[in-house]
């Protein structure tokens, strides 16, 4: 039986949570992903770099979850289940890398929620967006979020 | 060779990122990724759930594919250098896939001595079908 999502989350934000970035954390995911650049993994390259340090690859800030503000989290506000979600779209703006040692801010917000009929029926559109700022609120990221919910 | 520097001024709108091949994807790629990202969902994992879910099996996490995506930039423009990427997905990447990335300059300009490459970028499949889709920013250097 199809479900239905309320537009009424459009608008909502999550408490703000923060994230202190592992140095570890950023060479396993370099590594899961088979990306072996010696500037997200040979520290030493990392510290004679302009950057002083290793920096994270380009779509490490999807590890910035918290349960307050993730998926799941979402998932129980529309009233779904993780089965009929997908991952629609996906955008990163960045504005520094993201490094080892900081810990950054992040600030969650749904943007916009819409349905669309597509092949395999009717789906929900959820876009998210998320702000990350370091330590002097300056912004160092932003990530836009669409997961499409199959209705 | 592979990490070669780039620069601005050597970049023309249409030229092509060097492609970069990735996979077969494994389950154990998966396994790996869930944990690097704290992406658990069992969508990736358990083909039973997958099947229940209606989905026909295990795929991939879009963010793997999107992952391969920002290396081929990387591997090309240099870590640190992306400034923009923005990606749908396209369609499902499965076990066994072999995924090529790949890209082409349609913009550069420069503002405030800040290069900017932009460049439409996709990812295939073995069959030619495009399974991510997208558009990317790169900051270069100049020669000096």
């Amino acid at each position: 039986m199809p479900i239905s999502i309320s537009k009424a989350l459009i608008g909502k934000e999550y408490p703000p949570y923060p994230v202190t970035v592992e140095r570890g954390k950023i060479k396993e995911f370099a590594r899961a992903i088979g990306d072996l650049n010696p500037f997200y993994l040979d520290d030493r390259v990392g510290a004679a770099s302009e950057w002083r340090d290793l920096i994270a690859p380009p779509t490490f800030a999807i590890t910035f979850r918290d349960e307050t503000a993730d998926t799941g989290s979402m998932l129980r506000d529309l009233g779904t289940d993780i089965s009929r979600i997908l991952h629609g779209e996906q955008e990163f703006e960045l504005f520094r890398p993201l490094q080892p040692g900081q810990t950054y801010l992040c600030r969650a917000k749904i943007v916009d929620i819409y349905e669309k009929s597509g092949r395999s029926g009717p789906m929900a559109f959820v876009v998210r967006e998320t702000t990350i700022t370091d330590r002097t609120n300056e912004v160092v990221a932003a990530m836009r979020h669409i997961t499409i919910v199959r209705l | 060779m592979k990490y070669a520097k780039v620069y601005f001024d050597d970049v023309m709108v249409g030229d092509e990122l060097p492609p970069l091949v990735k996979g077969p994807v494994q389950q154990i790629q998966l396994t790996r990724y869930a944990g690097a990202s704290a992406d658990f969902n069992p969508i990736h994992q358990d083909d039973e759930f997958a099947r229940a879910a209606g989905m026909g099996g295990v795929f991939a996490h879009g963010m793997l594919s999107m992952g391969f995506v920002a290396q081929a930039l990387t591997d090309w423009a240099g870590a640190g250098s992306v400034r923009k990427l923005g990606v749908r997905f396209a369609a499902l990447v499965r076990l066994k896939d072999v995924v090529t990335c790949r890209g082409r300059v349609v913009a550069r300009s420069s503002k405030d001595d800040v290069n900017l490459v932009e460049l439409e970028v996709w990812a295939e499949n073995q069959k030619a079908e495009k399974v991510v889709t997208g558009r990317a920013t790169v900051i270069l250097p100049a020669r000096t």
